[in-house]
């Protein structure tokens, strides 16, 4: 089987960051690698009891799969989950590097990212494509 | 006490058009449908179990919007707040507007998306004045 990484965007739906992590993730796996990465929702790993409902497949595919997380803030709640569940993911991105980063790009708000934040988006994507080709490099 | 508030609390969906239905709804209800008596919290922060979110859910209302059987918010709110006051599945309004097929795109979403947004918003809307109703009567003097 091909060798796919797993992207797992907290996707946060309170916080600006979460969007950027959001649509980061979709930059990644509809235009830069859309061939070596599945997204995969969050939510999905956490919670006890979710393997009454689903979601194991999830997790199945994360211990087996290198995933890269993306956090729109310090409480790094795709990291955590991941971790959790499916083991320590291969990278980890922080949104709120690039933000800081980039003090030129300013996204308009969480509902609505705007061309700046657009092209933040792309940036932060740019880098995660980067690990990408390193987790397949490696192996 | 301060008034309670009703927290909308969409999956964090991500792969398909039924998540971002599911959020831009929510968007449309604490930005302009029911501004002051609605907010909103990041659903993944309250499956980490941060213990200052769940306790502002234990004590207003909550409403789950799902994007797909898995019903990641339904089942995690229940699992880590305990309830849920009402539930929402963005599949039965998709199912309930046939002429309406959402667009495939997430990013932006399309034109059909955007209306199946607000449908599902006025009706997330209608409910947390329900909600809200017995409480607020039980508030004036
Ligand atoms: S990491 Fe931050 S932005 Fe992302 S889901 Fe958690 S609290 Fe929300
Ligand atoms: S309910 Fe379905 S669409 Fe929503 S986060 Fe869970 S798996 Fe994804």
């Amino acid at each position: 089987m091909r060798k796919k990484v797993g992207i797992i965007a907290c996707s946060g739906e309170e916080l600006l960051g979460g969007t950027l992590s959001r649509a980061a993730a979709r930059i990644v796996v509809e235009k830069l690698r859309s061939q070596e990465t599945i997204i995969l929702c969050a939510p999905l790993f956490a919670a006890g009891g979710l393997e009454r409902h689903g979601g194991q497949e999830e997790r199945n595919f994360a211990k087996e799969h290198p995933t890269i997380t993306i956090e729109g803030c310090e409480e790094e709640c795709a990291k955590i989950a991941v971790d959790k569940y499916s083991g320590p993911p291969a990278a980890t991105i922080y949104i709120q590097k690039y933000i800081d980063a980039h003090p030129e790009l300013k996204s308009i708000s969480r509902e609505s990212l705007g061309e700046e934040g657009m092209k933040l988006a792309e940036i932060i994507a740019e880098d995660i494509a980067k690990k990408v080709d390193e987790l397949f490099i490696r192996k | 006490m301060s008034k309670q508030k009703v927290y909308i609390i969409p999956c964090s969906g991500i792969g398909k058009v039924f998540g971002s239905i599911g959020r831009e709804s929510a968007y449309i209800v604490v930005n302009e449908l029911k501004k002051e008596k609605s907010a909103l919290e990041c659903l993944p922060l309250i499956v980490k179990g941060k213990k200052k979110v769940i306790d502002t859910l234990k004590l207003n209302k909550v409403i789950a919007i799902d994007g797909c059987p898995l019903k990641c918010s339904y089942n995690n709110l229940m699992e880590n707040v305990g309830k849920v006051d009402a539930k929402f599945m963005t599949t039965d309004i998709v199912k309930e507007n046939r002429d309406l097929r959402p667009e495939s795109s997430i990013m932006p979403i399309g034109e059909h998306t955007k209306k199946l947004a607000k449908k599902l918003a006025e009706k997330v809307a209608q409910k947390v004045d329900d909600l809200l109703k017995p409480n607020e009567e039980g508030e004036l003097e």
